[in-house]
């Protein structure tokens, strides 16, 4: 057969694609059998049927609220994906084009319809993929905001604890500060009772008094020197050309009078001034033998040594007794660290190495400890020689 | 913000009441061009799209306002205050007849009647309600419009497609009425579907005209009987019309209707 004789009702049946005529409301007026075989239906019994009840209830009112608008509104619609349901109750995807025709008899809708089943599958994997992107975007989004959120709240605590220890180192200072007064007071009225006639116990008590105003008062020393390191400037010193040895037996001297109940033994190597400031070195001295005392085993001498080697003035104390523990050792220079509770006479409020390190740092050197059950617990505080240079004296 | 810009708000016609049009979901503004020309001699009338359809502005698309009506709502007070003049009317489609009426009980007493076309306070069936669908429709729906997506966003124009006896229309213009980004589509969808308004409609007071097709899918005639039911001073009036959109299918029906309706609120006619 030449093209000639095409026969165009076999071409309307047989198109390649679905074709349908319907009513403005959708009601069928004739489908060719491409059309009808693809959803299970004979074209007859399609007569008459609305289109849009064709369709999956989704389907339904998209065409309700999209297309059958725009075919009104534009005459056409292209590329309108949509759900069928087959007579076997299966879902057939269709890619609609329609036409809206006036005719004398009224206006129709011309409809055709591409099988596009595949190409759907192909989609909707499209249309996964994007979700799952975006479902991955969400959740980082979400975690990078918790993070800032966790970080925003982090330097706010920060910010907060830095102004409370700022506040409460001030206050300390403030409180130690003024309650030197009050306690030279009490001392000095103490000192004045001493001096009359006592009976043996209000001399007991009037020496209770007297030594715990002392320790008090080192208490108060030891605070306004970790608020000046911690909240001022720093703990100042005023060194001078010392002779080592002689303020450092000088030193231990006293401290034989504050504990007369331990053995403190001096050493000397090497000979020579350093340029110290004594009077802070001798609070050192003191701090560290008062630890000994403390946490130590009296029953053994203390020992302290001063030494002058080329290049650095090295005063340790050592004693027997318990080792210090490990993780102790770390922080053991950090204020508020404390060894074993000694449950008798706990000297100062934990300020004592931290101010020992304050000190020997002010004179650009350092303290280290070494501690081990033969060996004992052994503080060393090393000043270099060449100090003058390094660190300006103040004016 | 500038509501003109945000709504693409147009003003025409002159009287001494106001009509504002409200469209419903799916397409915008231009579904009342079929309507409008019967009431611009007579009232003034301001047509809008509301955010994320039509030429709205998307970049006042806030995903938390408009997820509930009460947003759109918001803004239909906002047109009303900026642009309406003497009493206002408005002629709500579909879901906007919802939005009309939560914006009435949001500010009362700026609204003095609403004309409701295919309204339904809720579209899920529930134990004493019918409104014609169940969730899993809603649900399908969805999914047809995700399956859309490719064809239907904003960003792929579809082909050109020469509509018969008709001007040909540009590329940008095909399919471009009911074109929305698709996840403003989904949400709007969803909002509009699975709402329930009928505490806020119940016992409404203003003025209605509820216009109700025969057949219409999206909003059955139980569903209008139900909204005369329990608005007191409504008035049904069902139109001969196949589908959801009597305005754009039935116009001059109604258009008679809402003459007789409008008659205290019209200006003089000139012809």
């Amino acid at each position: 057969m030449s093209t000639d004789q095409l026969d165009l009702q076999a071409l309307f049946e047989q198109a390649p694609c679905g074709l349908v005529v319907t009513k403005e409301d959708g009601t069928i007026l004739r489908s060719n059998q491409t059309f009808s075989s693809w959803i299970g239906f004979d074209s007859q019994a399609l007569i008459g049927r609305r289109f849009q009840d064709l369709l999956t209830m989704g389907g339904r009112i998209f065409h309700q609220t999209h297309w059958a608008p725009l075919m009104r509104m534009q005459g056409s619609v292209a590329e309108v994906k949509l759900d069928l349901i087959h007579q076997d109750k299966r879902i057939v995807t269709m890619l609609l084009n329609g036409v809206r025709r006036e005719y004398t008899d009224g206006a129709f809708n011309e409809l055709a319809l591409f099988g596009t089943t595949d190409r759907d599958k192909y989609e909707r994997e499209l249309l996964n993929a994007r979700k799952i992107a975006e479902d991955l975007l969400r959740e980082k989004t979400a975690a990078e905001t918790a993070l800032q959120q966790a970080q925003a709240e982090l330097s706010l605590a920060y910010e907060k604890s830095q102004r409370r220890a700022l506040f409460a180192e001030q206050m300390v200072a403030i409180v130690s500060h003024d309650l030197k007064n009050p306690l030279t007071a009490i001392k000095m009225a103490s000192d004045i009772l001493a001096r009359g006639e006592r009976t043996a116990k209000e001399s007991k008590l009037l020496g209770h008094i007297g030594q715990s105003a002392d320790r008090a008062e080192r208490m108060i020393a030891d605070l306004l020197d970790f608020a000046l390191a911690r909240v001022g400037s720093g703990i100042a010193i005023s060194p001078s050309a010392q002779d080592l040895h002689a303020f450092v037996r000088q030193s231990v001297d006293e401290l034989r009078v504050a504990f007369p109940n331990a053995t403190l033994l001096h050493q000397t190597f090497g000979a020579g001034s350093a340029f110290l400031d004594a009077d802070r070195v001798q609070q050192i001295i003191g701090n560290l033998v008062a630890n000994s005392v403390a946490y130590g085993d009296l029953k053994q001498p203390i020992t302290i040594t001063s030494r002058m080697e080329t290049d650095q003035a090295v005063v340790s104390v050592h004693n027997h007794g318990p080792v210090i523990p490990e993780s102790l050792i770390a922080v053991l220079f950090e204020p508020m660290t404390r060894g074993a509770e000694t449950a008798s006479d706990v000297r100062s409020v934990g300020l004592g190495l931290f101010i020992v390190r304050e000190i020997a740092q002010a004179h650009g050197g350092d303290v280290s400890v070494s501690s081990s059950a033969e060996g004992g617990t052994l503080f060393s505080v090393s000043f270099p020689l060449n100090i003058a240079s390094d660190v300006s004296p103040p004016h | 913000m500038d509501l003109q810009h945000r709504n693409n708000v147009n003003v025409m016609g002159d009287g001494p009441a106001t009509l504002i049009f409200s469209h419903g979901f799916g397409c915008d503004q231009t579904m009342w061009g079929y309507l409008v020309n019967d009431f611009t001699p007579r009232f003034k009338v301001v047509l809008y799209d509301l955010v994320g359809a039509g030429q709205s502005n998307l970049e006042a698309y806030d995903r938390d306002k408009y997820n509930a009506l009460g947003g759109y709502a918001q803004d239909l007070v906002e047109i009303i205050d900026q642009f309406a003049s003497g009493p206002v009317i408005l002629v709500g489609h579909s879901v906007s007849a919802m939005i009309g009426a939560l914006a009435d009980r949001q500010s009362p007493g700026k609204i003095a009647a609403h004309v409701m076309i295919g309204p339904s306070p809720c579209y899920i069936d529930s134990d004493d309600y019918s409104g014609g669908f169940k969730l899993e429709d809603i649900h399908s729906l969805l999914d047809t419009l995700d399956s859309n997506y490719l064809g239907w966003s904003s960003t792929m124009a579809p082909v050109i497609m020469g509509a018969p006896g008709q001007p040909a229309l540009g590329e940008e213009l095909t399919n471009s009425f009911c074109r929305t980004e698709p996840e403003i589509a989904k949400q709007f969808a969803r909002v509009t579907f699975m709402s329930d308004n009928r505490q806020d409609i119940a016992g409404l007071t203003t003025p209605t005209l509820i216009l109700q097709s025969t057949d219409d899918l999206i909003a059955p005639l139980a569903v209008g009987e139900y909204l005369h039911a329990v608005l007191p001073n409504s008035t049904l009036c069902v139109v001969d019309n196949v589908g959801h959109c009597p305005h754009m299918s039935a116009p001059s029906a109604c258009c008679e209707a809402m003459d007789r309706f409008l008659s205290p609120w019209e200006g003089a006619h000139v012809d």
